[in-house]
């Protein structure tokens, strides 16, 4: 409860950060809504040629970009950091948290809001209600899907950036990691064989966020939602775990001027 | 020119600089490749046919290898130019001795020849692995000469929306729907072939076509006569845009020079 | 009571060497040696409840990296610490609640907003109710003198502005200890003299302690009565701040400028004189030798002064000179 109220706060302040620059702000929510929904002209063309595959058509794929799309802005919105602790971490911009008496990592997180999340969460919630599964057990179904795509993004990309306490600059390892995390998660996994499946379910776990909370809001099924469940909970106990651990290697910045 | 040229180069060192973005990239691109040889190797089988449109599964695949080169080595200067707009840098540009869009012209080419470069070799392997022997070099020689013809556009488009930051304060949304409209319109993730026809006619009535499907598609199905409608059309759109960027750059200038930065 | 109690503590970095280019790069990804940095060795200390302790030496002497440990940022190799009864490395969050902290280098308010809203946001941070914030808020506000900056954004306001500000942010929870890191780097004169009255009054008014690093040896003489001195992550000297003037901050540094032109053979005895121009001389005298109003009234007679600049000595010179008494053998 402590907590609630605290991350209340932070978010009350990052509200207020981008009311500085509204006119920026509500540019980039209305271009982002509008870039996913140009994007998602191409399963337009391609179910119109192809009705479905694998027991997937165009409604499906409403409800994979709702999902994901869904997930990903409030990601972005609400724990905007996710995207750049490699950055924090390496610039020794953890001190600030570190001296205040709040939990770090959920500190971190939510002390950065991107606009265009709020874009991609409008849109998400769109896709999904007129993906023709808009129904109140449905809509419980799609929520849990959403939690479970937070959790795995979240938690998938504080794993990887929590490298950067061992390793230094993994910058350019996280984009990678971030890039291949979203582009599989667009596409329905039933398209790969099943080591490639295997891999979207544990390394690069993009069937988490993408193909499995579709076809669990489409038809309830108790292995999907073992498989979300266990999977959110597993990226989440793990980045934490990882990011504590590395926190004890913690350098501040501070032995970064040498160079030989 | 030979400034220019060193301008080229220095780019050039600067993106072979960092072996751990080479790598990062490299992988990035054997990926997106293997997601999208999974997307129509899985549709060519389901439609259980081997020819849809035209064209067949290696062809999809090249194709998109092709496509794929110019989206990653296409010019990312919006930016930076609306960053020097904005922070007023531009007005100290605008007098050194070189021309500003040239200058970014250049070093545009520097980093796209890298990444071109790379994307080829990494992209060939692993499209050779997934879909069998490269097309033709008539292919290669129409892609490469389309090439340019794309690239310049590109050029334009970004300039113009980089200059855009004049008048208003975010631009980087025009880049977003700008390449989802080259996405979509221009054939990069669905060739225009399987188009309905009405969709057709609309993408071949705007430049998209010519910045993205026409290297591609003549690269995995070198056609003589759609070389020469594809090479007249890219004529026309950059004769079209770099006219419109030389207008719109002046009326900048002048601004600048009137409002002091 | 004492308030830090430090023991033997020791702090060694691990840094990857990369020798420069695209050779270094490629060997160091495959084969990275590495290099030890000891930025503190065996450093033992304590402070008194509400004492004003100084902290100081040259760059990279391990300070900040000290004051980190201390705060519970970075976790020491060795050594034990105790802040305020905490164990800082494992007691982070409940000690933060007790200390104040400001980096010089790393500003906590956030940028864009203006600082009052940062202080609310602190408020809930530090769990106190909104009717408490406010009424801190418009002490500190008074004390610090930034009633007019609050609605301000923060990236609007000078650095000095932001500077106070940032200070009495970390005053909100009404911490018994107060730790700045180089809280006066990069201001100006004026600036700094301010920032220093404020805290020492909020020191006197509130009984917080103080441990200030900075590698200004003004902010010393101004705020504190106590002086550590470290330089390659060892004390090299402790002392009352009054003992150090006397004994090392004799040598003082004179430019002045006269109205008209001084003679080239410009001379005054037991003064060392360093450079002589058409309008202006620059001198240097050890108070302890040559009394300084016998300079003064020299200075005086030799021609119309328009303007007069005294300073310290730079603190590697005091260092040096440390060394120099401490072990007469070394010396060449």
């Amino acid at each position: 409860m402590r907590q609630v109220k605290f991350i209340l706060a932070l978010w009350k302040a990052n509200i207020q950060a981008a009311m500085e620059f509204r006119a920026a702000f509500f540019t980039q929510v209305i271009f982002m809504m509008i870039n996913n929904g140009v994007y998602f002209i191409f399963w337009v063309l391609y179910f119109d040629k192809f009705n479905a595959v694998r027991g997937w058509d165009i409604n499906t794929m409403m409800l994979l970009f709702g999902i994901a799309a869904s997930a990903w802005g409030i990601g972005a919105f609400f724990f905007g950091n996710f995207i750049s602790l490699a950055e924090v971490i390496v610039g020794g911009r953890l001190d600030y948290y570190l001296s205040l008496p709040r939990p770090v990592l959920l500190h971190v997180l939510a002390s950065k809001s991107i606009g265009s999340g709020m874009g991609d969460l409008i849109y998400g919630i769109g896709s999904f209600m007129l993906s023709g599964y808009f129904t109140p057990d449905g809509t419980l179904r799609f929520l849990l899907g959403v939690f479970a795509g937070v959790c795995i993004f979240i938690g998938f990309l504080v794993i990887v950036q929590s490298l950067s306490f061992w390793l230094g600059n993994t910058v350019a390892l996280s984009q990678f990691a971030l890039s291949a995390l979203l582009t599989f998660s667009l596409y329905p996994s039933v398209l790969f064989d099943a080591t490639t499946k295997f891999i979207l379910l544990t390394i690069i776990p993009a069937a988490l966020i993408g193909t499995i909370p579709a076809e669990f809001v489409r038809e309830f099924s108790w292995q999907s939602a073992i498989q979300m469940v266990s999977g959110s909970l597993v990226f989440l106990f793990l980045s934490i775990f990882i990011f504590k651990l590395g926190l004890k290697r913690y350098e501040s910045g501070s032995a970064i001027q040498v160079e030989v | 020119m030979k400034k220019y040229l060193s301008i080229l180069s220095m780019q050039i060192i600067n993106n072979i600089a960092y072996p751990g973005d080479f790598l990062g990239r490299s992988i990035s691109i054997a990926t997106f490749i293997f997601i999208f040889a999974g997307l129509w190797g899985t549709t060519f089988m389901i439609a259980n046919t081997d020819v849809i449109n035209g064209l067949t599964f290696p062809n999809m695949v090249w194709y998109f290898m092709m496509a794929e080169t110019l989206e990653l080595g296409r010019p990312r200067i919006n930016r930076t130019i609306s960053e020097q707009v904005k922070n007023g840098e531009v007005a100290y540009i605008l007098n050194k001795p070189y021309n500003f869009l040239l200058y970014h012209f250049s070093a545009g080419l520097g980093d796209g020849a890298v990444r071109m470069t790379l994307n080829l070799i990494v992209g060939s392997i692993v499209a050779w692995i997934l879909a069998g022997a490269p097309p033709p070099l008539l292919g290669w020689l129409m892609a490469f000469v389309t090439l340019i013809g794309a690239w310049i556009l590109h050029f334009c488009f970004m300039a113009l929306i980089g200059l855009a930051a004049f008048v208003v304060e975010e631009t980087n949304s025009f880049e977003l729907i700008y390449q989802k409209l080259v996405f979509i319109l221009g054939g990069f993730l669905f060739p225009i072939d399987m188009f309905p026809t009405w969709l057709q006619n609309i993408s071949y009535a705007l430049p998209f076509p010519y910045m993205m499907y026409a290297p591609a598609r003549l690269f995995v199905k070198p056609d003589v006569d759609l070389f020469w409608r594809m090479l007249g059309g890219q004529v026309f759109w950059v004769a079209v845009f770099v006219f419109l960027l030389a207008f719109v750059y002046q009326r900048s200038e002048k601004y600048l020079t009137v409002n002091g930065g | 009571m004492s308030s830090i109690e430090v023991n033997n503590l020791q702090k060694t970095f691990q840094t990857k060497r990369k020798a420069a280019g695209m050779r270094g790069s490629l060997r160091a990804l495959f084969k990275p040696e590495y290099t030890s940095i000891e930025a503190v060795r065996g450093l033992s200390f304590h402070m008194e409840a509400g004492e004003l302790l100084g902290f100081i030496g040259p760059n990279g002497a391990g300070k900040s990296t000290t004051i980190k440990i201390l705060t519970g940022i970075l976790h020491p190799s060795s050594g034990d610490a105790k802040v305020l009864g905490f164990v800082p490395w494992k007691e982070r969050q409940k000690l933060a609640y007790h200390i104040g902290t400001v980096f010089g280098q790393r500003p906590q308010l956030w940028y864009h907003l203006p600082a009052i809203d940062t202080f609310m946001l602190f408020g809930k941070i530090y769990e106190l109710d909104d009717r408490e914030t406010k009424k801190r808020i418009a002490f500190l506000s008074e004390a610090f003198e930034i009633q007019d900056l609050l609605e301000t954004p923060v990236r609007k306001l000078s650095l000095g502005q932001r500077m106070r500000c940032e200070v009495a942010a970390s005053l909100l929870h009404r911490p018994k200890l107060l730790l700045l890191d180089e809280p006066s780097i990069g201001l100006d004169v004026v600036a700094k003299q301010h920032i220093r009255d404020a805290i020492k009054r909020m020191a006197q008014e509130e009984n917080v302690g103080v441990l200030l690093t900075s590698h200004d040896a003004g902010d010393l003489e101004a705020l504190c009565r106590r002086v550590i001195i470290v330089n390659h992550g060892q004390i090299v000297y402790e002392d009352k701040v009054s003992n150090l003037k006397r004994k090392f901050l004799t040598r003082k540094m004179v430019e002045v400028r006269y109205a008209e032109e001084v003679s080239p053979n410009f001379s005054i005895d037991g003064v060392e004189i360093l450079k002589v121009g058409s309008y202006g001389v620059k001198l240097r005298f050890d108070t302890t030798k040559t009394p300084v109003d016998q300079v003064m009234s020299h200075l005086s007679q030799a021609g119309e002064l328009v303007d007069i600049t005294v300073s310290d000595p730079p603190l590697e010179e005091v260092i040096a000179k440390i060394y120099q008494d401490a072990q007469p053998g070394m010396r060449t």
